[in-house]
């Protein structure tokens, strides 16, 4: 990409940044938005106030952070870790559940105005929490789970794992998933907003997708290394991917994304996107690169816009405020920052 | 520390049937005082004696891969937990995993030829198989594992010889030269091995294959198809590369589910330095390693470690890549 001013003019004019000094393991924004979290490897957690002022920092785990989400309340987060336990993130940090030596390795929330719902995956078990974290239930998958994820509405539960993916209705009274089959070692997952389709990464360089409707298979290939990271855009037009050297964006309308073509932005320089994260308002993707380059990309316009330039790490998160103005950047190297794209004076 | 040279991380695997001693050796490497720090994999949690904030839990999780190739299986949980220690690899100098005693070792080894994570962070250093010198010859007989955990060995602990008479080390030392020539064997009593004959051994490195001059045993007679047994050839004449590689192609295709560790120092036709092979079941990796050395001897060796080889049908297939 050549930009006639600095790829770090975002960064510099609307961004704070901060060296934590541990790999970004995630990065969340408190559903008030009040703040946003960085989770690392060396089991800290440090909170950014959106408004500005100083950075907290809490001690997380005993270990390393392994996954984190916002919280059900507000201003809370939760966060499972390589020590066993899926924690409540507040002021300070507290046990919601401890599973020993296991890892609790992915965790995810939802709450609307009726419901408040926490989840955690440990082995081949799911754990879900009520708001206040009493355990509703424990769903059972034939292998570990790779992948966690509500749908848009709450009412079910998503897991990836060895031959597929099991989908969960919450609120049912007797736990039966709806199997989804597709050979192979699934390692991460998607419910596209429409709750129409599921998709899952692959440990062969590819994407599978099922559509709930009819029960139909997707196939997404031609990726050179594995997906880590996957984002519907917010009314699911678009999946953005990571795993080439540019943001595939898959379109699920007009009959795909089954015979057709992905689009392919920011690529070109055989630097490989390690990370996406379609913003929740408009159709623009943030993703993240191997060599630390962070870009926002329109879609429809197919326009690029550098964030910050290359060399604070590869990039290994990132995550928008629910307003879609503030963006979170996390590296392999310990760099976070966020940057404000909200209009300015 | 591993990260402040980008090094990758050495893994080490330690296999061994239950009751072989393989637990007692674990917490031997964990509790002398080497001044490292290991991350260790375990599937049998209890028995461990030694405090280690870094003792991970896991199912053992053996995937097959869609990649056509029917035994080319990985280990899914090996993946996940790299991955996961990738992310605080400052805090340890290495890795152990311990698989269970039933365990097939080829799962663990291809898992670090085929995940590109795993295989860009970490790298294979040496299965380590722990042995009991008094019920060895009884596993050999009922259990096709005992036999695939020496098979794939690289370094091998015969342990509680002090439970057997000179005749039966000697006896049992041959059994397991006969299915492998090339691991370095430890003798030991309650699994007291110096722990610098344990890590660090670069087995799998190409510049080390066949370092050692395998003894091979002159007499094979006596086995059965179905026993895993090792074949060496050697050849003077140059190889044609392109011919080797279309014959190893096609073996590894065809046979790759018997063949399960297969090396090679290989003397290319026009070429001053030494290419180097070596294969797990169906995955291969090969190399040029350094030239060779001068008044060296030229020629060419492999070793087939593996079940129903065929050893004429082997020989006639390498000196077919004889360079014309």
């Amino acid at each position: 990409m050549s930009t006639t001013v600095s790829s770090d003019h975002i960064l510099q004019t609307r961004g704070v940044s901060q060296e934590l000094g541990a790999y970004v393991v995630a990065a969340a924004f408190a559903r008030g938005g009040a703040s946003c979290t960085f989770a690392l490897g060396d089991g800290s957690v440090h909170i950014a106030p959106r408004a500005g002022g100083v950075w907290r920092s809490v001690a997380g785990h005993d270990g390393g952070v392994l996954a984190l989400a916002p919280g059900a309340g507000p201003a809370d987060f939760v966060s499972g870790g390589d020590d066993g336990r899926f924690r409540r993130i507040g002021e300070d940090a507290s046990d919601i559940a401890t599973f020993g030596l296991k890892w609790v390795e992915h965790v995810a929330s939802f709450a609307d105005a009726k419901t408040r719902l926490l989840a955690c995956a440990v082995g081949r078990q799911v754990h879900v929490f009520d708001g206040s974290g009493k355990k509703l239930k424990t769903l059972d998958h034939p292998s570990s789970v790779t992948g966690l994820v509500f749908d848009a509405k709450g009412k079910r539960i998503a897991a990836s794992h060895y031959n597929g993916a099991s989908l969960w209705f919450v609120a049912a009274k007797t736990d039966n998933a709806r199997k989804l089959e597709w050979k192979g070692s699934h390692t991460g997952i998607a419910i596209n907003p429409d709750g129409d389709s599921v998709v899952t990464a692959m440990q062969e360089n590819a994407l599978h997708g099922w559509r709930l409707t009819d029960g139909g298979h997707m196939r997404m290939t031609g990726y050179p290394g594995k997906t880590h990271s996957l984002s519907f855009t917010r009314n699911g037009r678009w999946l953005a991917t990571s795993g080439a050297d540019a943001i595939v964006l898959w379109p699920f309308f007009g009959g795909g994304p089954t015979g057709k073509t992905p689009t392919e932005l920011a690529g070109g320089d055989g630097v490989v996107c390690t990370t996406v994260a379609a913003n929740p308002q408009q159709d623009v993707v943030a993703a993240g690169f191997a060599d630390g380059l962070v870009v926002l990309a329109e879609i429809n316009a197919a326009r690029v816009l550098p964030v910050c330039g290359p060399g604070r790490g590869p990039v290994s998160a990132l995550a928008w405020s629910a307003d879609g103005a503030h963006l979170a950047i996390g590296t392999e190297t310990g760099f976070a920052a966020l940057v404000d794209f909200s209009k300015q004076q | 520390m591993a990260d402040a040279t980008g090094e990758k991380v050495p893994v080490t695997v330690l296999t061994g049937y239950l009751g072989a001693g393989k637990t007692t050796l674990l917490n031997r490497i964990l509790s002398e005082q080497h001044g490292r720090k290991y991350a260790v994999v375990i599937n049998e949690f209890g028995e461990l004696g030694v405090d280690n904030d870094l003792v991970v839990d896991t199912d053992e999780e053996v995937f097959e891969m869609n990649n056509g190739c029917i035994c080319c299986t990985v280990r899914g949980d090996l993946i996940r937990i790299v991955g996961g220690l990738m992310k605080r690899r400052d805090r340890f100098d290495g890795i152990i995993i311990e698989t269970t005693g039933l365990a097939n070792p080829a799962p663990v080894a291809q898992t670090f030829f085929v995940d590109e994570t795993v295989r860009d962070k970490t790298r294979l250093d040496a299965i380590v198989t722990v042995v009991d010198a008094k019920h060895l010859p009884q596993r050999l007989a009922d259990s096709p594992e005992a036999a695939d955990q020496i098979a794939f060995a690289d370094v091998i602990v015969l342990n509680k010889t002090d439970l057997v008479t000179p005749e039966e080390l000697q006896s049992v030392e041959a059994a397991i030269r006969a299915i492998n020539p090339f691991a370095k064997i430890h003798h030991a009593e309650r699994a007291r091995v110096p722990i610098a004959d344990l890590l660090d051994q670069g087995a799998f490195d190409l510049n080390r294959v066949l370092a050692g001059r395998p003894d091979f045993l002159a007499d094979e007679s006596h086995t059965h198809n179905e026993d895993v047994r090792s074949i060496s050839f050697e050849v003077e004449t140059p190889l044609d590369p392109e011919r080797f590689n279309a014959w190893i192609g096609v073996l590894l295709a065809e046979r790759g589910a018997d063949l399960l560790r297969t090396k090679g120092i290989l003397s290319y036709a026009g070429e001053n330095r030494r290419f180097a092979f070596q294969a797990v079941h169906m995955i291969a990796d090969g190399d040029f390693i350094g030239p060779w050395k001068p008044g060296e001897t030229r020629s060419s060796r492999i070793v087939f470690i593996g079940r129903n080889l065929n050893r004429p049908q082997l020989r006639r297939g390498f000196e077919s890549c004889q360079a014309a």
